[in-house]
């Protein structure tokens, strides 16, 4: 092989990067557009693409159905919507958590954080206060809480010193995880009649979303994946190592803690709005690795999108698989995303895992 | 004029009483040094002693409890850590990547001090890159994946990317672990040369002695923690030193081809709980060091001669503490020395020639082999070497060798075969020399040697 030709392999590879992002954007617009088409209520396209431009001022409105409008843009689209915000949101975070603690297992629960989140939501389900705080409910407060708490919990224990090393914040997260699920587990066990509330909780769903919940999410979903773009060198060099990390000029504790606060957020924002959606976190980033390599730099923009995509997917399915049965009836997205994801994941693994061996 | 603004542009890396401590037990002390462009440091010592912790220190992962360490003159635990990328690049032990990055990938990621936060890598950043992955020849392996080059190849890729940051200060910790003999020299010849050319300051850790010896200019020994030495390598690296710290004998000699100090550790010596038997040498010119050290070692009391001061076996036999009957250097055997060394023999139990070229000059020696013959010694002749050879006596010593072949001496075909039968004869030997002495003491009672004591000692095995 020429040398010439390795350099340029190089090139090509990182400057077709935006052109991968492009396209990626543009199956999310239309993944997004065609999701809207599915529901119970059929709405043929021509009025769905009519209720989007009536939206954004394009096309007279006095052609829409006013039924069809609200279906749309009250119920579907925050729904999908939130589908985008959450997936992005767990992938993105997925990314960070695999890339700080340099271990392909690593997501949200590593850290104690989908377990304070499930704490709290369950807390707050029993208590049946049906408190509102700046238009949210009180479970996606209290989840919010309980997950950014337990992260700090972990954290603090795990330091030494003015250093927090990966194997003491996988020990402690690992128990505090079992700790606070232990406490859920408690929960459920004296819920009686708000047991149902707890479970549905647990496995995730979108059945309830409302417009402020996107609006309540959106702000810490865009900051946390903006600033973790920062870091994207940074990972890489994580990859590395730490001490290598280091003497490349990373100052390694520093990027490890705003990484992982910010993987924690990200994650806090996702489950408030949906709780706990399984399989995303930990499978999205491996299975965009496994497509696009291990560059961090275009591995957490594709893997946000990818994941933003594939969640509104399992939506989608969760939406319709039980029609035929019982036309109101739908699955949990959580228990979609496992159903099809894992198999998926595992024939591609099948396809690639040689380069999984190390 | 030169010399000076060269200097003037030199790092300079100076560390002050440094003391550093895991929890209470103190790992590094009261170290200090100071190092220049263009230099190369050997850092020797035995495990435990503080070689990893230095580098470590200097390269802040461990800060010291006391003292300082500066680089060009500012504290480097007070600088940027990218700053420091810039200057000071680290070859550690081990390395484990963590996902499936390319050869390239990983060299470019030395490049990472020098550029922007959202900086892609330039042509320039390629063109070092691709500098550095020659340098190391490894530019072939640029797009396979880290995980599947060997241990190495992963060494050198690892070695790539330190030199693609462009350091001014290279530090190394044991950076040859897993390269074979070409590799090593390669790669260390190639640092050498960037050390004397680019003025790269260079701080590595080394176990091997003669690899070290080679190329460093200046060495520090570690010893429980702190310098035991420091200086010019051939201040530092000598056998006393390497006695006091590391608790091995060790050769230290000037390499002929090399023109660098070589150094042979020998095997830390077995302390036979007795004396098998004596042994007498009749050896020179070398054909005797490997076999005074291999007797020691097995339990025997070795003695030698006639050597000339400044023969190899002659200052082999001085390391070794053997006792030798020595003759001026360079000159014949005089008959007093002849005397002497027939005395010596006489207090052997058994003799061993070696293979040693014969001249005018030691003609002797091989008279001195037949006198044991005939005084009753078992005597064997290692005729490893063809006789026509190394007979630079017009065939007399040839006469003599095929006298002490009629006279029944032992001839073994080399030394592993004289080491063979005396395992296994040691035993016969004593009966053997028990019936000498009777022979002998019916012959001539007045010569017979003073066997009482060595016998005494024979008797325990």
């Amino acid at each position: 092989m020429s040398t010439d030709e390795v350099e340029s392999t190089f090139f090509r590879r990182t400057s077709r990067w935006k052109l991968i992002v492009l396209l990626l954007v543009l199956a999310l617009i239309i993944t997004v557009i065609v999701s809207l088409n599915v529901g119970y209520a059929q709405i043929p396209f021509p009025d769905i693409l009519g209720i989007l431009g009536k939206q954004i001022g394009l096309i007279d409105p006095s052609l829409i159905s006013s039924q069809n409008e609200a279906i749309i843009v009250q119920i579907r689209l925050p729904r999908i919507l939130a589908g985008v915000l959450v997936g992005a949101a767990l992938a993105a975070a997925g990314v960070l958590y695999q890339g700080v603690f340099k271990n392909p297992m690593a997501d949200s629960y590593v850290l104690g954080v989908s377990a304070g989140a499930a704490v709290g939501a369950s807390f707050s389900i029993l208590s049946g206060i049906g408190f509102v705080f700046l238009g949210l409910r009180l479970v996606q407060v209290a989840a919010f809480v309980g997950a950014i708490s337990a992260m700090f919990l972990v954290y603090n224990i795990s330091r030494v010193g003015s250093r927090v090393p990966i194997t003491t914040l996988l020990l402690c997260g690992i128990a505090v995880n079992f700790f606070l699920f232990a406490v859920v587990g408690l929960l459920e066990v004296i819920a009686g009649d708000e047991l149902h509330a707890i479970v549905f909780w647990l496995v995730g769903g979108f059945s309830n979303v409302l417009w402020r919940d996107i609006w309540a999410v959106l702000p810490f979903v865009i900051i946390g994946i903006v600033a973790a773009y920062f870091y994207v060198r940074d990972l890489n060099l994580l990859a590395m190592g730490e001490e290598t990390a280091h003497h490349l000029g990373v100052n390694v504790e520093r990027a490890k803690q705003v990484l992982l606060v910010l993987a924690s957020l990200l994650t806090a924002a996702a489950v408030s709005i949906c709780g706990l959606v399984g399989f995303v976190g930990l499978m999205i980033p491996h299975l965009t690795r496994l497509v696009i390599g291990p560059d961090h730099r275009i591995l957490l923009p594709t893997s946000t999108i990818i994941g933003a995509i594939f969640l509104v997917i399992c939506d989608d399915l969760a939406r319709v698989v039980a029609t035929p049965f019982a036309s109101t009836l739908e699955l949990p997205v959580g228990i979609i995303t496992m159903l099809f994801g894992a198999p998926f994941f595992i024939f591609l693994f099948k396809k690639k895992k040689q380069s999984y061996a190390a | 004029m030169q010399h000076e603004r060269l200097v003037a542009n030199l790092v300079l890396l100076n560390v002050d009483g440094v003391e550093c401590r895991y929890g209470s037990v103190k790992v590094l002390e009261d170290v200090s040094l100071s190092v220049e462009g263009g230099d190369f440091v050997g850092i020797l010592g035995p495990n435990g002693s503080g070689k990893t912790t230095l580098l470590k220190s200097i390269s802040r992962i461990l800060k010291p409890h006391k003292g300082t360490i500066l680089l060009n003159e500012a504290d480097i635990y007070s600088l940027k850590s990218v700053e420091v990328a810039k200057q000071l690049a680290v070859v550690p032990q081990e390395t484990s990547i963590g996902f499936n990055f390319s050869a390239l990938d990983i060299v470019l990621m030395g490049r990472n001090p020098h550029m922007k936060r959202f900086q892609m890598e330039s042509e320039k950043d390629m063109a070092i890159a691709r500098k550095v992955m020659n340098l190391t020849n490894i530019w072939h392996l640029a797009e396979r994946p880290m995980n599947e080059l060997s241990g190495g190849e992963k060494q050198r890729v690892i070695i790539a990317r330190a030199l693609a940051q462009e350091p001014k200060i290279l530090l190394l910790d044991e950076p040859l672990t897993h390269l074979d003999i070409m590799n090593q020299l390669e790669i260390m010849d190639l640092v050498k040369d960037l050390c004397v050319k680019e003025k790269l300051v260079v701080l590595a850790v080394f176990h091997d002695f003669n690899l070290a010896a080679r190329y460093c200019k200046s060495a520090i020994m570690l010893k429980d923690s702190r310098i035991f030495a420091a200086g010019n390598l051939t201040e530092v690296l000598t056998s006393e030193n390497i006695k006091s710290v590391f608790n091995v004998d060790a050769i230290v000699q000037k390499h002929l081809v090399t023109n660098s100090v070589f150094v042979v550790p020998l095997s830390p010596q077995k302390t036979s709980s007795y004396k098998k038997c004596s042994i007498h040498l009749i050896c020179g010119a070398g054909t005797g060091t490997a076999l005074m050290k291999i007797l020691l070692d097995e339990g025997y009391s070795v003695t030698a001669g006639v050597l000339n001061v400044l023969d190899t076996d002659f200052e082999t036999a001085q390391f070794l503490k053997i006792p030798v009957t020595t003759e001026a250097p360079f000159s014949p055997i005089t008959e007093k020395t002849h005397k002497a060394n027939l005395d010596m023999i006489s207090e052997a139990s058994l003799v061993v020639l070696t293979s040693v070229p014969f001249g005018f000059g030691n003609l002797q020696n091989l008279e001195a082999a037949i006198a044991a013959v005939e005084r009753g010694i078992p005597t064997f002749v290692i005729d490893e070497v063809p006789i026509e050879r190394r007979d630079f006596t017009k065939g007399k010593a040839k006469a003599l060798l095929e006298e002490l072949r009629s006279k029944c001496a032992e001839f073994v075909k080399d030394q592993n075969e004289l080491l063979s039968i005396l395992n296994v004869s040691v035993e016969n030997l004593k009966i053997a020399k028990e019936e000498r002495d009777r022979i002998l003491a019916h012959l001539k009672p007045e010569e017979v040697p003073k066997e009482t004591k060595i016998r005494s000692k024979d008797e325990k095995s």
